[in-house]
This record gives C-alpha cells, structure tokens and sequence, in this order.
C-alpha cells in the first residue's frame, strides 16, 4: 500500500520535473516578443552588444514594429557569430558599420588580412563592400550621415595652448607624443602606425588602455599621454574637458551607420527598406552622439532614448 | 526636527542626477533597482529557467551515461575521460560552435552548459552507484529483486545522497555559467552584467552579481530541502 503511494509520488515528481523543463524550454524561446499587430510577419534583429548598437537596435526595432512587424532582439558578443546567421536568414537585419561588416566580408571572401576595400570615402567604400555583402546573401541599405569612426582627441588646455584642432596640427608642433589606445593599435594602419607614417606625428609610446576607455580619458587629463583613441560619437568628449583632433588627411575608414538585411527577405519586403532608410537619413553623427550621451552617461534605457529620438524626428507617424 | 531634515534632503536628491548615473555611479543603488525592475525581473526569470533546463538535461544524461557504463572499465574510462575533456572546451568556443547548428537561440546555451554540468554529474552518480555495499546488492538479489527492480528501490535510493551532492555543486556552477550565454544572447542576468562591465555601470554590476549569488543559494537550498525529502533517512547524519 505504501509503496503504491510511493511509487506515485516518484512518477508524478519525474512528470513534473519533465514538463517544467519542457516548458521551461518553450518559455525562454518565445520572450520578448513585442507585441502589436503581426500582420507584416516577424523579423529576428541581431548585432553587437555595446551602447551604440542597443540604441540602433532599438531604432531600428520601434521603426520596424511601426511598420507592423513583430521583432525580436538578439544581441550578440562578436560579429562572427550574428553574420552567419544573417546569411542563413535565421536572422533578416542587423545594424553595421560600413567598413566594419565591408573588412569583416573582405576577410571572409578573400583570407584574413588581405587588402582593405574600404576607404575614408563612403560611396566608394559603398559600392565595393555592397558587392561582397551580395555575395554572401547579404544587401546593404542607404548609410546614415553618421559615422563611429576612430578618432583623436587631446585635452581642451592641449589643443588651445599649442592652437591644434587637425591632426596635421599635431604634427607640426613636432612634440613627442604619447598615445592611449586599444590594445592592437601599434600596428593599424587607421591607428599609430599610420598617426606615424601619413600625419608624421612623433609617437614615442602606446599605452594600451583600450579603446575610448576611462582609463584612456583619464590618462589624457593627468597628462601621462598628449592623444587619446576615441569614437566619433562619443558623447560624453565634452564633459571630459576633450576635443576631437579632425581627421584632414582622411586616414579612418568610413563608419557610417547602415542597416544589413538578408536578400532573400528584403525581395518581400521593400516597405522595411524604405523605412529604413528613413531613419538613417536622419540620424547624424551628433545625434547618435547625444543618444550615446543619454544612455552612457545619464543612464537612460537605450528603449527609452529610442523612442524620444524617433518621436522627436516624426519617424513614427 | 528629523521629518524637516528628511524632507530637505529628498528635495536636494530629486535635484541630483540619479545615483545610477555615470556623474555619481554609485555600486549600491536602490533608484536603480527601482527603475530596472522589469529588465532585472525578466533577466532573472530567464537565469532560472536556463540553469533548471541545462541542469535536468545535464542530470537525465548523467544518469543514462553511468548506468550505460557503470559495468565496462573502458567506457566508464572513456566517459570520465571525456566529460573531463568538453569542461576544458572554452565557453566562447562552445557557444559559437553550437550557434552554428542551433543559433542564437536558448537551446544553444542550454546543451552547452548540460555539457559542462555532465562532468561534475557524472562523477557523482558513478560514484553514488559504486557506494552501494555489494552485500546489499546480494541480498536483494538473493530475495528475487530484478535489475530494475534493483536499480530503482535499492540502488537508486543509496546512492542519492551522493548524487544530489554533485546536482548541488552542478546546479550552483550553472548558475555562474549561464552568464556566458550572452555570447548568443541568451545570458539571462548575464546579458545586463556584461553590459555594466563594459559601461562601468556599477550599479548594475553589483546588482545582477549579487542577484546571481541570491540564485544560486536559493537553488541550492531548494536542492537540499528536496533531498532531505526524498532521504528521510539521512536525517540526523551530518549534511
């Protein structure tokens, strides 16, 4: 009798134990979905998980949901591991960055480190990265203004007591000068070596604090290094009392913010395109700057920034 | 005295930026639990999940591989030896290479940490099952017990205690692991903690690690109430 009663126990425990896993499994893969009409079918979102990706992600996910479609999120670590699956079409959209998905195709297509296709000029780099994106299933749509490229910067007492606001500036002082950057930046072209080799600036050292970092700023404003690696659309330059050194000589890849999308899917759905595109009329690089700045420094939802942005544009209409 | 001196000072905070932002960056923080109530909640909803599934799938494994190789010396090397091996796989590897099959999906991040789990579980039901005393097997074979019969009212219920051991050291490690996951955007509280890092958002760093560490003691409690209840008879004998 009582081993019955037993035994009952262990087979219900064991069912239970099954059907929460099952559920369990079924649960974790149907979140987030946004809600709203789905009438458009549903689109899978990825791309890097770093603040300026969010915000675009976020952009590109309210304007899509817009649209009608039903998105779903998924932010990975490394650009290998979304690009495969954008190519597959188990992912349909992906923020990017122009020289950033082009060198990453041209690495691909034609073995790491072969010639870049990329240049400071956008339409040019354009044409020729579209051209290998087509190849791996993959179509490129119009570019924003904006652009994350690396950039220089030097503190605000620097630049006016040696008066330099171009890199060439800096070269013409001919001071020695020391550079915080990330950690590969001793042999890049679009970094110390070509600081060295196209501007002439005297780099004695590269201290490798990483990219943007506060370590880097922090550097910067004791004075332990003159010039600070740094992203274009870096909002918070400002309230670290720093100024972008320009870039006259066009040594940095074009950046500009674009959306890729999987060819098969956008045949079907031109109207996601347009909107799109839209949006990226829209967003300059000083924009993207002050929705960096929401999200970084006061903290703010990268869902929230996103969705002031494209009210205050009218993009939601 | 003391509600006036209250009442000044919450004017003066609601003037301040809030103590998640990066001009205060405070590690404690209530205003941001508060205000990332949501995104904690459904993170940690998602932590628990994925720790539970990759810990069953991991433990119906375990427990299907030792019985499989408990009476062969060379499988039951083999297992050990490669249960041993896929732990030394790095989770970044694992991740990437099980989104080439499965994408970015939570079934990647579940078979990968059931991976891993299978070489502490393994360990531990092999070693649950050897710490049968033959002449218990015996007896119970000499009163007519079948090998079912056996495995599921003899050895089953000796060598529980020592099982539930390796689930409670499994379990625990999981919850660390599945961190990880955000690798394929499945990370549960990881995804909001490799995003603090990055941002020295500290508020954030501390909370979703402290949630984790909150998880996994309660995991791990709840483990150890179930094996009381399933061995009474441990009861008394020291934990």
């Amino acid at each position: 009798m009582k081993s019955t009663t037993l035994r009952r126990l262990r087979r219900s425990a064991a069912a239970l134990v099954c059907a929460a896993a099952l559920v369990s499994l079924s649960a974790c893969g149907d979140d987030d979905n946004g809600g709203g009409d789905s009438s458009q079918g549903s689109v899978t979102l990825s791309g890097q998980n770093f603040t300026e990706m969010q915000i675009l992600a976020e952009l590109y996910t309210q304007v899509l949901e817009n649209e009608g479609y039903d998105v779903t999120q998924k932010l990975v670590d490394t650009r290998d591991i979304y690009m495969a699956q954008l190519a597959d079409n188990k992912v349909q959209v992906v923020p990017e960055y122009l020289s950033g998905i082009g060198d990453y195709l041209n690495d691909q297509a034609n073995g790491a480190g072969s010639t870049p296709v990329t240049s400071n000029n956008v339409e040019d780099s354009l044409d020729k990265v579209s051209v290998l994106a087509e190849g791996a299933g993959v179509t490129l749509l119009e570019p924003a203004e904006a652009t994350d490229q690396n950039a220089y910067a030097v503190t605000k007492e620097f630049a006016d007591k040696n008066s330099v606001t171009t890199l060439s500036d800096l070269a013409a002082t001919k001071q020695p000068i020391k550079l915080a950057a990330a950690r590969d930046c001793k042999d890049r072209q679009d970094c110390a070596k070509g600081l060295k080799e196209v501007y002439g600036i005297d780099i004695t050292e590269v201290l490798p604090l990483g990219f943007g970092t506060r370590e880097g700023k922090d550097a910067a404003a004791n004075g332990e290094v003159q010039l600070v690696q740094v992203a274009t659309t870096d909002g918070s330059l400002e309230d670290d009392g720093l100024v972008l050194l320009e870039d006259d000589k066009g040594l940095q890849p074009a950046q500009n913010l674009i959306p890729a999308v999987n060819t098969t899917w956008l045949a079907d759905n031109k109207g996601a395109a347009d909107a799109l595109n839209e949006l990226s009329a829209q967003l300059t690089t000083d924009k993207l700057a002050d929705l960096n700045t929401a999200v970084d420094v006061d903290r703010e939802k990268p869902a929230d920034v996103a969705k002031k942005f494209l009210e205050d544009e009218g993009l939601l209409g | 005295m003391s509600l006036v001196a209250d009442a000044s000072n919450v004017a003066v905070l609601a003037a301040d930026p809030p103590c998640y932002a990066r001009t205060v960056n405070s590690w404690v923080c209530p205003e941001y639990v508060t205000r990332y109530a949501p995104e904690l909640w459904e993170a940690t909803v998602q932590h628990v999940l994925l720790t539970v599934t990759s810990v069953v799938l991991g433990l119906v494994l375990a427990v299907a591989l030792s019985l499989a190789a408990r009476h062969r010396p060379k499988a039951r090397s083999l297992l050990l030896g490669s249960t041993t091996l896929v732990y030394t796989i790095p989770s970044l590897a694992m991740f990437s290479i099980l989104a080439q099959a499965t994408g970015l999906t939570p079934t990647t991040v579940v078979i990968g940490l059931a991976l891993y789990s299978l070489s502490i579980l393994v360990r531990n039901v092999l070693a649950g099952l050897d710490s049968v005393p033959d002449e218990v097997v015996e007896a119970a074979t000499g009163l007519g017990y079948g090998r079912l019969r056996l495995l599921t009212r003899i050895e089953a219920p000796l060598a529980l205690p020592i099982v539930m051991a390796g689930l409670r050291v499994a379990t625990v490690s999981t919850v660390a692991l599945v961190t990880l996951g955000t690798i394929v955007a499945y990370g549960g509280l990881g995804n909001m903690l490799a995003n603090g890092i990055d941002d020295s958002f500290k508020a954030q760093v501390l909370t979703t690690s402290v949630l984790c560490v909150v998880l996994a003691v309660l995991l791990d409690l709840v483990i150890v109430a179930f094996a009381r209840l399933v061995t009474p008879w441990t009861r008394g004998a020291a934990a």
